[in-house]
């Protein structure tokens, strides 16, 4: 289980969630739900994504995947090796504004993430403590049969939700464009 | 294997018929002349909560050709002793027609399957209702269903061996509506793997887009002679290891080839197929996709997998979805005229079981219908190592079907393909 309501989150992780967030603003003036997230290795933001799933009709583009993949595409152009590659990955952790989903979570096992900062749950589709925890296999890669079987990622909730939750409010409010027409009335609904 | 066969996969893990829960009741055998008066009056006073399934009453045959009756009085306590706990007015009724209670078991859940109904009426009659869900083919598959079922897997199997050096995983997006194949796509997570480029597939594929030929292009040439025929499933590791859902972890561990351009830890095929599906979304409806230029400057971490940067005009777009909404909606299926939501009312085939990633890209993505042929030890997501399609939370169901192919069509190495022309 990942904890929730840090304490005393650092001044550092804070400003970087900030940052995430002011990714997310960008996706509700684009007319997407609002997730952000941005990147760090050595305390340097490296990449920031958000959501993209309307733009695209592809709903696979949440803001994770996007900005694993500005990451990908940087360093294909300075020719990496995967080993490079994943070395790198070892040493990023990832801020995001929402629990990530089932999805992202495997994503960030499989690219072997070094840790997780988010601010709020994700009740529907969370894949860090919500509905799996895919973050909590061992934080070395298990092997079983020489295949490798998964690493887990320390995991932190609960960064600046209530900042999160309100600018799911305001999409909610202006109304998801690109959703099927609802049973219900648009209220607050599921979130990405 | 001899046939084709196609088994759906339960949102629950299948439970050994005679291996299901069961609780306690408390039971009596009753006179079958006052059976009728007795039953009512305990359906009053004593119903059977959370046991619908479990008939209230169970008839034997003794020798004789007599007929024994006995009647579930209530529902046993779980705490102490549950012949002193059992409800005053059922005590009373007891008294009154000088019953004598026991104790004896019920299945706790109905049964999902005939096998399953047929074993719990050996410890208490209940009664079963088929699945009725409104998914095509959990009920079963008409022949001419079938057919097209086992057509489209061949043709996932034969992409998924249609690599230079090695087995990869293969997804086809279909229409079941029209048997149209919306997109195909394999893995693309190998530094050295091209995937084939089978010409007369092409003539299914849209007119293709940027975003899926940069990437699904090649010189492929079918290559078995690299496989070592017979079955699929059974291949050596070193050969397997090309399908990214087997191996999901193992990207880092590929020598990597820096020449190579295009290398990727999460392009599975089917995240890749979706990606596709969405462009040629895109291709075919355009005018829900108004790009203005101006707002380009916001957009510095723009996808490598979108070309351009892109932003809607909220205005406009919002009025075009709702117009679109209006005959895309609630279809389930579509042909060109008609824009579905996302994948809605389209089925997937797979070669292999997905992992977590890929279902969840594919609940995401709306998908109706997962077809794979081989599970997926190591991490498959649809019933092996998770079972994704049980997850009640999640905001949108598929049913998941594993189709079980014939060693010969494993063996086989003429296009599948050729069929669709």
């Amino acid at each position: 289980m990942s904890s929730l309501g840090e304490e005393n989150p650092n001044d550092d992780t804070l400003m970087f969630m900030d940052l995430a967030l002011q990714q997310a603003k960008l996706a509700l003036d684009s007319l997407e739900v609002p997730v952000g997230c941005v990147i760090v290795e050595d305390g340097k933001v490296i990449a920031s994504g958000r959501n993209r799933t309307n733009e695209t009709r592809n709903a696979t583009r949440h803001a994770e995947m996007e900005a694993i993949d500005t990451l990908l595409e940087q360093w294909r152009e300075k020719r990496l090796s995967t080993s490079e590659v994943a070395e790198i990955f070892s040493k990023c952790n990832l801020y995001v504004t929402c629990e990530p989903c089932i999805m992202c979570a495997a994503a960030l096992s499989i690219v072997g993430i070094k840790e997780v900062f988010y601010g709020c749950a994700n009740d529907k589709f969370g894949g860090c403590g919500s509905i799996l925890s895919l973050h909590s296999s061992s934080s070395e890669a298990l092997m079983s049969g020489g295949v490798p079987q998964g690493k887990g990622f320390k995991c932190t909730g609960g960064i600046m939700a209530s900042e999160a939750v309100s600018l799911f409010g305001n999409f909610y409010e202006q109304g998801n464009p690109n959703a099927p027409k609802p049973h219900r009335p648009l209220t607050h609904q599921a979130i990405q | 294997m001899e046939n084709w066969e196609i088994v759906h996969v339960p949102d629950n893990p299948p439970i050994p018929p005679d291996q299901q829960p069961t609780v306690d009741v408390i039971a009596s055998f009753v006179d079958p002349k006052v059976a009728n008066t007795l039953v009512r009056r305990l359906n009053q006073i004593a119903q059977l909560e959370n046991l619908r399934h479990v008939k209230r009453v169970k008839k034997k045959f003794v020798e004789g050709g007599r007929t024994q009756l006995s009647v579930i009085l209530c529902l046993a306590s779980e705490i102490g002793n549950p012949l002193e706990s059992i409800p005053h007015d059922v005590q009373e009724l007891m008294n009154s027609y000088q019953l004598s209670p026991f104790i004896t078991k019920v299945c706790k859940y109905a049964a999902l399957s005939k096998e399953e109904w047929e074993e719990q009426c050996k410890l208490w009659p209940t009664s079963y209702h088929p699945p009725t869900y409104n998914i095509d083919g959990i009920t079963g598959f008409s022949e001419e269903d079938s057919q097209s079922v086992f057509g489209f897997m061949k043709y996932a199997i034969q992409l998924a061996k249609s690599g230079d050096k090695m087995v990869v995983n293969a997804a086809v997006i279909v229409d079941p509506s029209v048997k149209q194949v919306i997109t195909t796509a394999c893995d693309q997570t190998c530094p050295w793997y091209t995937p084939a480029n089978n010409t007369t597939l092409e003539t299914y594929c849209f007119e293709k887009t940027e975003a899926s030929v940069s990437q699904s292009q090649s010189d492929g040439v079918f290559s078995y002679e690299t496989l070592h025929s017979n079955s699929l499933p059974h291949f050596p590791k070193q050969l397997n290891t090309g399908v990214c859902c087997l191996y999901p972890w193992g990207w880092a561990e590929q020598q990597s080839d820096t020449n190579s351009c295009s290398w990727h830890p999460l392009r599975h095929a089917a995240i890749v197929a979706i990606e596709s599906s969405a462009a040629r979304d895109i291709h075919l409806f355009p005018s829900l996709g108004k790009i203005q230029d101006k707002y380009a400057e916001t957009e510095h971490i723009h996808s490598s997998s979108v070309g351009s940067p892109a932003k809607r005009q909220k205005t406009h777009s919002t009025k075009v979805n709702d117009e679109a909404h209006l005959d895309s909606n609630d279809e389930g299926s579509s042909s060109l005229s008609v824009r579905p939501y996302l994948c809605t009312g389209f089925d997937i085939y797979l070669a292999w079981e997905p992992c977590i990633m890929c279902a969840m890209a594919l609940v995401h993505q709306r998908i109706r219908r997962i077809f794979f042929a081989f599970p997926n030890p190591n991490a498959g997501a649809l019933g092996t190592v998770h079972r994704l399609q049980g997850e009640r939370s999640l905001n949108h169901h598929y049913a998941v079907f594993r189709v079980l192919v014939p060693e010969e069509v494993l063996s086989r190495d003429e296009t599948a393909a050729a069929e669709y022309n």
